[in-house]
């Protein structure tokens, strides 16, 4: 398949220009840095999770972020365009379905990385592999790009997109948090397997005294649940292009 | 161009249509909300159908010149920008977010997306509804230039929208799928016949509606019209069947201020408001009615109706 990236980047351009003038939705840029402000002195204070460390704080403030920046917008993107349809004229122009979702998901990406950017920077987190820990929050963004894109297909309005989220912050952001439980309920031991508590692990991995199996086990897992987002997401899309 | 049959209840609510849609005319149908959505719903093959919907809403923070920069990019026309707001007449409104137009310029802009379209056939429904008579006229002009490339089919339920732009007009509804004829034809080659002086002039016009007779007083009368050889009356919206011909019941309301402005319609000079100048070639009558009611004018007529009303 060709992929213009003429009509890619036009979509690119249209949506940073709609985005950036609604206000509504391009407050929540700010949302990680004001979590990491938050979260900053609370590390070590925190002292609860799988390591008593700042560790478990970032990955609460990386966790939510995800869902509030990354998921929300993308999810409302799509379906504003929904609201208007003008995603039904979008379809019947040359555009594919690849190139609209690579538009719209590249503006997403590009906005999660500088924000969550700066939250690494005000948290001050140091990784214990810088390499692993990059591709995990890229891997990370792209899975949260896909989520919300199905979000955005199953809601008609931007509203719907802004509830339709919840599900998301259910499975993923609270995911870390089951591991509490796991004693009193041993069916939670699933949740441990959620991309989240995987990240959570990622980052709490010490910087002595690890092996390449450790980091390679949940970037693995991450890059699992990406890719079958990913192909539920183009299925849903192309049966959408169907319906209408 | 085809259209299944489609039966509701029992009902046959659209015929079987087949449309021979050449290329430089534009067709219009006139029909209901109901079949209007029927006949849009068979039209789903995007690669030879663009649809454009009346509901089609439009990117409300992009500034015009963006909007169409956008549809210049994503359909790969690589055309100049500048040339394009030039040809859609949109200079003006450039640097205007779509949120703060007008309306009708909201819609005309919105419009724009079916010169982008790459498909052979457009659809459109509703186009001229929302839009000012200025706005109108941009459109129609943009509709022809693309109807030298294209077949456009416009879906409406206003006779008059369509005949704005549609050379060819049919109208579906409950009756069936029939053309109405609108085409301004030459001088009438009926000959003109000679009437027998009656002694006793008579005042009512009879008609017909479901087996009972109804007596009309001319000034009543809005329109009447001439569909496949039956003659109707419109009286206050409705219609009603008459027995005689045109030209019987133009002698007979010539002295009630009625005139014939077009081979198959009789006007009541009484009811009408305005003379709508689409182009130098065509023309309509509106009539002053609850209904907005719409009846084409010949231009062969337009000469004579201009004595008569000492304009």
């Amino acid at each position: 398949m060709n992929i213009s990236l003429q009509r890619a980047g036009a979509i690119f351009v249209k949506d940073y220009k709609e985005f950036s003038r609604n206000y509504g939705l391009s407050i929540s840029l700010l949302f990680p840095i004001i979590l990491a402000l938050l979260f900053r002195g609370a590390g070590p204070a925190l002292g609860i999770g799988p390591s008593a460390s700042g560790a478990f704080a970032f990955s609460l403030v990386l966790n939510t972020s995800f869902v509030l920046l990354t998921c929300l917008v993308q999810a409302c993107l799509i379906a504003e365009e929904k609201e208007r349809n003008t995603l039904r004229s979008l379809m019947m122009t040359p555009a594919t379905t690849l190139e609209v979702l690579i538009g719209k998901g590249t503006l997403v990406f590009l906005m999660s990385s500088v924000a969550l950017a700066f939250a690494t920077l005000i948290m001050g987190y140091k990784p214990a592999s810088i390499g692993a820990f990059v591709a995990a929050i890229l891997l990370s963004i792209i899975l949260y790009i896909v989520a919300g894109m199905i979000c955005g297909l199953f809601s008609k309005t931007s509203l719907d997109a802004s509830l339709s989220i919840l599900p998301v912050a259910f499975t993923f952001t609270a995911a870390p948090w089951g591991t509490f439980l796991e004693e009193d309920y041993p069916i939670l031991k699933v949740l441990d397997y959620a991309p989240s508590s995987q990240l959570v692990h990622l980052l709490a991995i010490g910087k002595i005294g690890f092996t390449t199996g450790d980091l390679l086990k949940p970037l693995l897992i991450i890059l699992a649940w990406t890719v079958g987002l990913t192909m539920v997401s183009v299925v849903l899309y192309q049966r959408r292009l169907k319906d209408e | 161009m085809q259209f299944q049959p489609i039966y509701y209840d029992g009902e046959l609510l659209l015929p079987k249509i087949e449309l021979h849609m050449a290329s430089c005319q534009a067709i219009g149908i006139v029909t209901d909300v109901k079949r209007k959505q029927l006949l849009m719903d068979q039209l789903v093959d995007h690669s030879n159908y663009y649809l454009f919907q009346a509901q089609q809403a439009e990117y409300m923070r992009l500034t015009v010149e963006e909007l169409i920069t956008f549809l210049n990019k994503i359909t790969e026309r690589n055309e100049r920008v500048t040339s394009l707001m030039d040809y859609f007449a949109l200079k003006e409104e450039r640097k205007v977010k779509i949120k703060d137009l007008s309306p009708s310029k909201r819609m005309y802009v919105t419009l724009m997306r079916v010169f982008f379209a790459h498909q052979p056939t457009l659809v459109l429904e509703e186009p001229y509804f929302y839009l000012e008579e200025q706005d109108r006229r941009q459109l129609k002009r943009i509709l022809e230039d693309l109807s030298k490339e294209k077949q456009i089919l416009i879906l409406t339920s206003n006779l008059e929208d369509a005949m704005i732009s549609c050379d060819v007009i049919y109208r579906l509804n409950e009756f069936g799928f029939y053309p109405l004829d609108i085409r301004d034809s030459e001088e009438d080659k009926q000959e003109v016949l000679e009437q027998d002086q009656a002694n006793i002039t008579i005042q009512k016009i009879s008609t017909k509606r479901n087996e009972k007779v109804i007596l009309f007083n001319p000034p009543e009368i809005d329109y009447i019209e001439s569909i496949e050889g039956s003659i109707l009356v419109h009286v206050g919206g409705e219609n009603y069947d008459c027995a005689l011909t045109l030209t019987e019941l133009e002698h007979r309301l010539l002295n009630f201020g009625f005139f014939r402005c077009h081979r198959s319609y009789i006007v009541n000079l009484q009811k009408v408001r305005e003379i709508i100048t689409w182009t130098k070639n065509s023309y309509s009558l509106r009539l002053n009615t609850d209904q907005d009611a719409v009846v084409p004018l010949s231009r062969s007529k337009l000469q004579e109706l201009k004595a008569l009303l000492n304009i």
